[in-house]
């Protein structure tokens, strides 16, 4: 689609950081796996997950991919899962996590929590401590809430960037405000998002294990209690979200999905439910169309 | 303006400086996200391919960069009308129209507010939980205890960025083809109001079978009546399958969006309780998972193991 020949210098950088970087999460993360438990190849894998953060907060991947794709913990405890050796475990793990950020959203530059790192550290605690998913879940939830500390740092700091870009434009040097607005954030955000989140990885592993250990045999009802909260928490997630949906003439849907679900046993697929939903998404704009603007208005609201 | 502008030839941007301007947001908009003017130099990164193609005296080179730098905030995605819009008009500018400072700026901060409202509902409020949800599903620890499926991971990785991509594509091309009168009417028509009441039928739809997956709460209580003990979750279950996660989640909603619970206390609550619900009350201090049961909010560990005694009557 673009004419990357004559592409401006970010696009040709991106291009080339995007397909270093996710190549070497992808690939160096199983060869790493396969070896077990020596120093080096911990903090490698770290190190890996530390990167995985870093790009989840950064502009390489389409931009959309970063926000929209790794910032998940869906994706990114699917990624720290390849990272080590487990995959399906990671996505678990990852998924269970996600459902609390169901309702995550940014808007005008505040966050509630850092979704991101809750899927990279968090998994990656997770894994190592070797806690179920249900589990996980609370140690993911409070790990998010340290993350919003490198969000708050980026936006204070990157205003900075925004004066050197001033003074470019004084200058009428147009590259040198393009270049304001990824290069030195960038070099920035690297420093502060992907050694912290190696650290906690690579430090917190041990620590997570050991203190999971010890739990398991001089405390087991804590353990317990993560995943009663690991079964009540996802209420939370769901309702952040319902906040925006179930309301109007929608929110009906809710209950039929909740019946489908629940009668069979979570025996159905939630691709047939979503195909279900489609159909009835369709009949219901053809039905209520016209008046989709007060559709979605609550009552009093 | 006051400019001679009938000496200047005729200046057209080709589709493809659109284009690169396109890509250069899609990249870059959050590169430097910063709390004095949020995605401003965002904005003027993307600007620069049309302003160098437009512009060739430095003066008005410098006016456009710092025309473009200032306070800019809106969702990425479809907010690229305004992009797309702005565009245009500098190109009408570049070519003699009498469109000065004030017009190009109040287009920005005039649709930025509107486009983050609507923006935010479709892609945060809906697209993005109703593609997490499916991906999850299939992804978690199914409903049996079966394996995840980690190609739910990936499927919402790929549908996410395609559908996305395709909406800033579109978006960002509509506001450059149909102008700043053409995007207010575009708002006016209520076909994003059509996107977001048939996305919010399909998420409701399936944030209800999610709330079956995830959401997890029994009452491990035995209740006599008559002879017979019976389990109260069972009892439950006989009304309504899983009827206590459904009122559980239904009493979240309820103080989350209309009691207006801040949903980090309502974590540090939860979180108690499911350590209290926890707590070996009845059973000393370590519980034997394997024939103890671990809790009254827990489903049984095991299959047979000795629920708490019912409380004396």
């Amino acid at each position: 689609m673009t004419r990357v020949q004559a592409s401006p210098l970010a696009l040709r950088v991106s291009v080339l950081v995007t397909t270093a970087l996710f190549g070497a999460l992808i690939f160096a993360g199983p060869a790493f796996a396969q070896t077990e438990g020596e120093g080096t190849n911990d903090l490698v894998r770290a190190a890996l997950v530390g990167l995985g953060y870093y790009l989840s907060n950064s502009p390489w991947l389409l931009g959309i991919g970063g926000f929209f794709g790794l910032y998940r913990p869906l994706v990114a405890g699917f990624i720290v899962g390849i990272i080590f050796g487990d995959p399906v475990t990671g996505a678990e793990i990852g998924a269970a996590i996600n459902i609390l950020y169901l309702g995550f959203i940014s808007a005008g530059g505040s966050i509630p929590a850092d979704p991101s790192v809750a899927g990279w550290v968090g998994t990656a605690l997770a894994m190592a401590g070797g806690l179920s998913s249900e589990a996980a879940i609370a140690l993911g939830v409070a790990v998010g809430l340290l993350g919003t500390l490198v969000f708050f740092t980026r936006m204070s700091v990157d205003a900075v960037f925004a004066h050197w870009a001033d003074a470019r434009a004084e200058a009428g040097d147009a590259d040198g405000v393009a270049r304001m607005n990824w290069l030195p954030p960038q070099i920035f955000l690297f420093f502060i998002s992907f050694f912290p989140a190696t650290i906690a990885v690579y430090a917190g592993s041990a620590v997570v294990a050991d203190a999971i250990n010890n739990l398991q045999t001089n405390a087991p009802w804590i353990l317990r209690g993560f995943e009663i909260a690991g079964g009540l928490l996802p209420a939370i997630g769901l309702a952040l979200n319902m906040r925006f949906i179930f309301r109007g003439t929608v929110w009906p849907y809710f209950f039929i999905g909740f019946i489908l679900a629940a009668s069979t046993a979570g025996g159905i697929n939630i691709v047939t439910i979503g195909v279900i939903g489609v159909a009835l998404a369709f009949l219901h704009v053809a039905f209520v169309g016209d008046r989709a603007e007060r559709a979605m208005q609550s009552r009093g609201a | 303006m006051g400019m001679d502008m009938s000496d200047r030839p005729a200046v057209k941007l080709d589709r493809s400086d659109v284009r690169r301007s396109f890509w250069l947001w899609t990249f870059f908009s959050h590169a430097n996200y910063n709390y004095e003017r949020l995605q401003g130099t965002a904005f003027a990164q993307a600007m620069v391919p049309i302003i160098k193609k437009l512009y060739k005296d430095p003066e008005e080179i410098k006016a456009a960069l710092k025309r473009h730098l200032v306070f800019f905030n809106t969702e990425p995605n479809v907010g690229g009308i305004i992009h797309g819009a702005v565009i245009a008009m500098e190109e009408q500018r570049a070519n003699g129209a009498d469109i000065d400072d004030d017009a190009i700026n109040s287009v920005k901060s005039g649709l930025m507010g509107p486009l983050a409202g609507v923006g935010d509902t479709i892609s945060q409020g809906t697209i993005t939980p109703i593609l997490l949800s499916i991906g999850i599903s299939l992804a978690a620890v199914q409903p049996g205890g079966g394996r995840g499926n980690p190609l739910g991971s990936i499927l919402y990785f790929v549908l996410e960025v395609g559908i996305m991509l395709a909406l800033a594509y579109w978006f960002w091309f509509q506001g450059y083809d149909r102008g700043r009168e053409g995007v207010t009417s575009l708002l006016r028509s209520g076909l994003l109001d059509k996107l977001v009441v048939g996305a919010g039928a399909l998420g409701n739809l399936v944030l209800g079978a999610l709330t079956f997956q995830f959401v997890h709460v029994y009452l491990t209580v035995t209740v006599k009546v008559g002879d017979g003990t019976f389990e109260f979750n069972e009892i439950l279950d006989k009304v309504m399958p899983s009827l206590l996660p459904l009122l559980f989640t239904l009493l979240t909603w309820w103080l989350l969006a209309r009691r207006r619970v801040s949903p980090i206390l309502l974590l540090g609550i939860y979180f108690v309780i499911a350590m209290v619900a926890a707590y070996p009350f009845f059973a000393g201090s370590v519980v034997d998972p394997t024939t103890q049961c671990p809790s009254i909010l827990h489903e049984f560990y095991q299959p047979d193991c000795i629920p708490p005694p019912a409380p004396a009557s």
